[in-house]
């Protein structure tokens, strides 16, 4: 498939099928959702996370344990010690919503979403804070309000928080033009979305990376 | 497209690589990954089986982006893809402002706490892994 200069509704919908495929091999839970009333297509996902309530370490990062640590000891322990240690100390279970939509104003994909413990009760964005990323958050910091603002779902209605999509096009266009160079094609979500995705605590397992792109 | 065939360089503890340039706002352990053993001195190898061996990684630039003049580089396998990432960025001496996004086959950008050595096991082909780099202001 050619790339689009414009990356239009119609190829937004082509490339979330292709990435819903891949995502139904692999059982990670994303679907594809229309509005009753108008051709308006989206593709979400919901997963639950444990928000830690006290200084634990979630499975596979040790940040929090290992800033207390001077050098030389961190160097010997081994990552298992910090696995969850303690899951009593007030973790809550967050159920986090993933909402991928079309941006007709912007012509690119938008990352809508949402986190609310089981009790219905919502999180706030500096709650949604601690699940982003330590490298994202020095940036974040600085323009929080330019990145991530609170909207209400184009087809939902409900609040929700978006990743803001001005810049989209600032790192999309180099992956798309040196696809185009090497006669590959891309598959825009898929590529899109493992960039923003982590920023937000959505990460793509690396089997999308296969299908990301094809030689044509 | 012609390769160029010096040895790997090693690539620097992540440790020794914080302390310089600009100042993130992140301490000087933002980076997650536990740096093995193995990093820790640059040049001495140490033959203690597959899982200390390094990594050949390929880095490759795309678009505009400033090109190394040192591509090829050894990685301990658990050097993650944002310890790669802060180190490339101090490399080419980045500013803060700037964001730099790492590819595997071009075109998917793994999450920050990958590990080098999950991704060479995925997508390594002759005993190296090819990752393109890219450098944007996306969220400056």
């Amino acid at each position: 498939m050619e790339e689009d200069e414009f990356f239009g509704e119609k190829t937004f919908q082509h490339f979330c099928a292709e990435f819903i495929k891949h995502s139904q091999q692999i059982n990670d839970g994303w679907e594809w959702r229309t509005s009753k009333d108008c051709s308006e297509g989206y593709m979400c996902k919901t997963q639950f996370q444990i928000k830690p309530g006290t200084l634990v370490s979630h499975p596979g990062t040790s940040a929090h344990v290992q800033t207390c640590l001077p050098v030389e000891e961190a160097l010997e322990l081994p990552p298992d010690d910090f696995e969850v240690t303690e899951t009593t100390a007030g973790s809550q279970v967050v159920k986090y919503e993933y909402h991928v939509l079309y941006s007709c104003s912007y012509q690119v994909p938008v990352l809508y979403f949402r986190a609310s413990f089981l009790d219905g009760r919502p999180l706030a964005l500096k709650d949604i804070w601690e699940g982003i990323h330590e490298c994202y958050k020095s940036r974040l910091l600085q323009e929080p309000w330019d990145t991530i603002t609170q909207q209400e779902h184009p087809v939902l209605g409900q609040p929700f928080f978006v990743l803001h999509p001005c810049k989209t096009n600032e790192f999309m266009t180099p992956v798309l033009e040196n696809s185009r160079k090497i006669n590959r094609s891309v598959n825009y979500i898929t590529s899109w979305l493992s960039v923003v995705g982590p920023v937000v605590g959505l990460n793509l397992p690396l089997s999308y990376a296969r299908t990301a792109s094809q030689d044509e | 497209m012609a390769e160029e065939s010096e040895s790997a360089l090693q690539l620097p503890p992540s440790t020794a690589a914080e302390g310089e340039g600009p100042t993130e706002v992140s301490p000087e352990t933002g980076t997650p990954e536990p740096p093995s053993s193995a990093a820790v001195s640059p040049g001495t190898e140490e033959p203690a089986g597959d899982t200390k061996k390094k990594i050949d990684v390929l880095l490759k630039a795309v678009g505009d982006t400033p090109i190394m003049k040192t591509k090829k580089w050894a990685v301990e396998r658990t050097r993650t893809i944002q310890g790669l990432i802060d180190f490339i960025k101090k490399f080419l001496k980045l500013v803060a402002s700037e964001q730099l996004f790492i590819y595997v086959n071009q075109s998917f950008a793994p999450s920050p706490d990958q590990e080098v050595g999950t991704l060479y096991e995925c997508f390594g082909s002759d005993g190296k892994l090819v990752l393109h780099y890219c450098k944007s202001q996306a969220w400056g």
